[in-house]
């Protein structure tokens, strides 16, 4: 140890000074990088939504991380897996849900593959045909969340929109379907949601929805009819012809409006229900709830009023009869017939300035009594037609009428009525039945015979007068009627030509539009094709495509 | 492998790591200038195992974001596709192009992730001493210098594409986030290597 050695071999002190425990500033370095990527991690985990699954009957156009879920236009999801379930019978689609999606993810919530659908309604979807089919998605009003859900085969046609449902009863479905228009005025404000029958299987329910802001036009009182097709009428001012639009004409449709003179405007609620008329006319014609009904009972026979005869005021119509029938007063045994009608005559009566009265029930009853209290207000029956003997109702003034009252507390308030003239004709028959009995008959009969004998040399000469007509008039008639009847088979020939050429399935217009779309479906699907290829080779866009013959490298 | 050579910082001399003359230091706590190249002198890098240490760290964090966030979406008309590197190689290898895929697999996933891995064991052995085959350890070393700056082939790719594929709205190119944590990952990793310096191989080859 204290041997003197080499110097050179000996070891030198360190320049380094010994370790001390000292943090450089360059672990800033790692400390920021674990923030960003713990942050990173935070973040994801913060957006990560849920992962929900839905049961379709197929999966067309549907692929894993490429197909995404879209409410509103708006990505909400992706679709990260597609199986089969186990059954084998149908497909099931997992997505994730973005975060901030996850709160619609409720019990009530739709989805359906959106894909081009072209009806005669319309088209829709066609910007799938390059972007490839997406998932629709609605929200549903329930709380309850939900991860699991069966998907719609075809779009719901209430799509999240503002408006209210109406229940619609018809006879029948007609020319209805799913989506056709429902128009008010003419504008197309809603749609037809879905049908189906009645529990009872004697009517056809209608659901049609109605878009914000339109379904306040609809209240308690609007009345929904049958717009398919053309409405042709001839009436007294010619031939009308109604018709809401040619779609219309196409697929159907429905049109709604209020009788001008309703006054009741409360909108309906949800799901109210209406019937549905065949046409505006039926609809119109209709009595409104509104409308009070009053009751007439008649002490005579009411044979021809049937339900639906007018009721006139002062000779204008005002009303109708709804029920007809009979009724049995206990007390006394008496059976007579109830009528009961709707009534209102204000609707008629302005003042003498010409302007409406005002519409206050109060002063509506008030003037209703009066009129038969004071004026001698009553109903009466009469012969519409002497032909059909049909009857209607008829409230005109009587001046010596016997004093009645009504009493318009009741529900259906009993008018007054005076008997009919109906009495009266038969009582003058009678007396001129009498009169004719004193007609003295014999000396009528003496003049009668020579009458009769002028009368057969007439006929004679008449006789001869028509055999002339009958040489000349009648072949020429007969050529009339021929050449008439090849003008109508000429007419029949060329609404049968316009059926085929506009209507039928060769028909030319037919042919055009489905070329017209068979060609769009092809140039979409080249374009997808190039997408498609550029996706996988966007060298492509530089060097051009490539010789396929040599295979991808 | 025994070549126990005499060290520059055992004599008490400096090789300058510029020009490589060997001088005398100016003093003990400040050894000056080299007087051929007039490059700073240090007998061993400073603060080396700590700032590689650090850096490799750092790197090894933003490696994980790096691989699991896109660093590429394509947006075709309609849909978009997000490709992690992963994914990326995962497409190419099934679309068939598999030397493609293979080197963008061994460009931007397996270089940055062994240059991890040996700069962690070359730093533990320099750390633990009586290292036995210091001439492997630095040919590893030179070995990572070199890959090092190759692994920014998927940036390069990445930048390339996104300004060459510009076709909205038929077909656009973006770059994603994990671009940026991929193009650290690389920086931090050429700063590991720079800052370790290879002469604490050999010291402690000796101390053992």
């Amino acid at each position: 140890m204290a041997e003197p050695t080499n110097r050179d071999l000996l070891p030198q002190a360190t320049v380094v000074p010994p370790k001390h425990f000292r943090v450089s500033a360059i672990w800033i370095i790692p400390i920021l990088a674990a923030l960003v990527a713990v942050g990173i991690a935070v973040q994801r985990l913060l957006t990560e939504g849920p992962t929900v699954s839905i049961v379709f009957k197929s999966a067309e156009g549907i692929e894993a991380g490429k197909t995404f879920i879209k409410y509103k236009d708006v990505n909400i999801g992706q679709v990260t897996a597609v199986q089969l379930t186990e059954d084998y019978s149908q497909v099931e689609v997992t997505a994730k849900i973005s975060r901030r999606a996850a709160g619609l993810m409720v019990e009530d919530a739709m989805f359906w593959i959106v894909k081009p659908r072209i009806t005669l309604s319309g088209v829709s979807g066609l910007n799938t045909l390059l972007s490839g089919n997406y998932i629709g998605f609605v929200g549903g009003k329930s709380n309850k969340p939900q991860r699991r859900f069966v998907g719609l085969d075809v779009p719901p046609i209430v799509a999240d929109q503002p408006g209210r449902q109406f229940v619609l009863k018809a006879k029948e479905l007609g020319w209805l379907g799913i989506g056709s228009p429902v128009y008010y005025r003419r504008l197309q404000v809603g749609k037809v949601a879905a049908y189906d029958f009645a529990p009872d299987g004697r009517a056809v329910d209608v659901t049609v929805f109605v878009n914000a802001p339109y379904d306040r036009f609809v209240t308690t009182e609007t009345r929904f009819w049958n717009a398919s097709g053309l409405d042709i009428s001839t009436t007294a001012s010619g031939v009308d012809v109604r018709m809401e639009s040619l779609v219309a004409v196409i697929v159907g449709g429905l049109a709604f409006d209020t009788p001008p003179d309703v006054l009741q405007t409360d909108p309906a609620p949800e799901k109210a229900v209406f019937t549905l008329f065949s046409n505006e006319n039926a609809a119109m014609k209709a009595p409104d709830a509104s409308m009070r009904r009053y009751v007439l009972f008649f002490n005579e026979p009411v044979g021809g009023l049937a339900t639906g005869a007018p009721v006139t005021f002062l000779g204008l119509p005002a009303g109708e009869v709804t029920r007809v029938g009979l009724a049995l007063d206990r007390t006394t045994a008496n059976v007579r017939p109830r009528v009961v009608i709707t009534f209102n005559p204000e609707r008629l009566i302005e003042d003498a300035s010409g302007t409406a009265l005002e519409h206050d029930e109060q002063q509506r009853y008030a003037l209703l009594r009066r009129l038969v209290e004071e004026r001698g207000l009553r109903a009466q029956l009469r012969t519409g037609s002497l032909l059909t003997g049909q009857m209607f109702v008829a409230f005109n003034y009587v001046p010596n009428a016997s004093k009645a009252t009504i009493d318009l507390s009741q529900p259906m308030p009993e008018l007054p009525v005076v008997a009919s003239g109906r009495v009266d004709i038969e009582a003058k028959v009678s007396s001129i039945l009498a009169k004719l009995d004193k007609v003295p008959v014999q000396a009528i009969a003496s003049s009668l015979k020579k009458d009769l004998e002028a009368l057969d040399e007439m006929l004679n000469e008449t006789r001869t007068l028509v055999s002339n007509v009958d040489a000349q008039l009648v072949p020429q008639l007969k050529k009339d009627l021929e050449a008439m009847q090849r003008t109508l088979a000429a007419a029949e020939r060329v609404i049968e030509n316009a059926d085929a050429r506009l209507l039928g399935p060769d028909a030319l217009a037919q042919q055009e539009l489905r070329d017209a779309l068979q060609e769009f479906a092809r140039a979409a699907r080249s374009v997808r094709v190039l997408t498609d290829y550029l996706e996988r080779h966007p060298e492509s866009l530089l060097r051009g495509k490539r010789d396929t013959t040599r295979g991808e490298k | 492998m025994s070549a126990r050579a005499l060290t520059a910082a055992q004599s008490g001399l400096v090789g300058c790591k510029a020009c490589g003359l060997l001088s005398r230091p100016a003093a003990l706590a400040f050894l000056g200038y080299c007087p051929r190249c007039g490059a700073r002198l240090e007998s061993r890098r400073g603060h080396s195992i700590e700032y590689t240490w650090a850096f490799i760290v750092a790197a090894a964090i933003l490696y994980v974001p790096a691989n699991m966030l896109p660093v590429l979406t394509t947006y075709t008309t309609g849909s978009f596709e997000s490709d992690t590197i992963i994914a990326g190689v995962i497409s190419l290898y099934t679309s068939g192009s598999w030397p493609l895929a293979l080197i963008v697999l061994i460009a931007s996933f397996m270089i940055p992730l062994g240059k991890l891995v040996a700069l962690t064991y070359l730093l533990m052995g320099v750390q633990r001493g009586g290292v036995r085959n210091a001439r492997e350890r630095m040919r590893l070393f030179r070995l990572l210098d070199i890959t090092g700056r190759w692994s920014m082939l998927d940036v390069f790719v990445d930048t390339f594409v996104v300004a060459l594929v510009r076709f909205p709205p038929v077909m656009s190119v973006e770059p994603g986030a994990g671009v940026a944590f991929f193009m650290a990952v690389v920086v931090l990793t050429m700063l590991a290597a720079k800052s370790f310096d290879p002469r604490l191989i050999w010291d402690a080859a000796i101390d053992g």
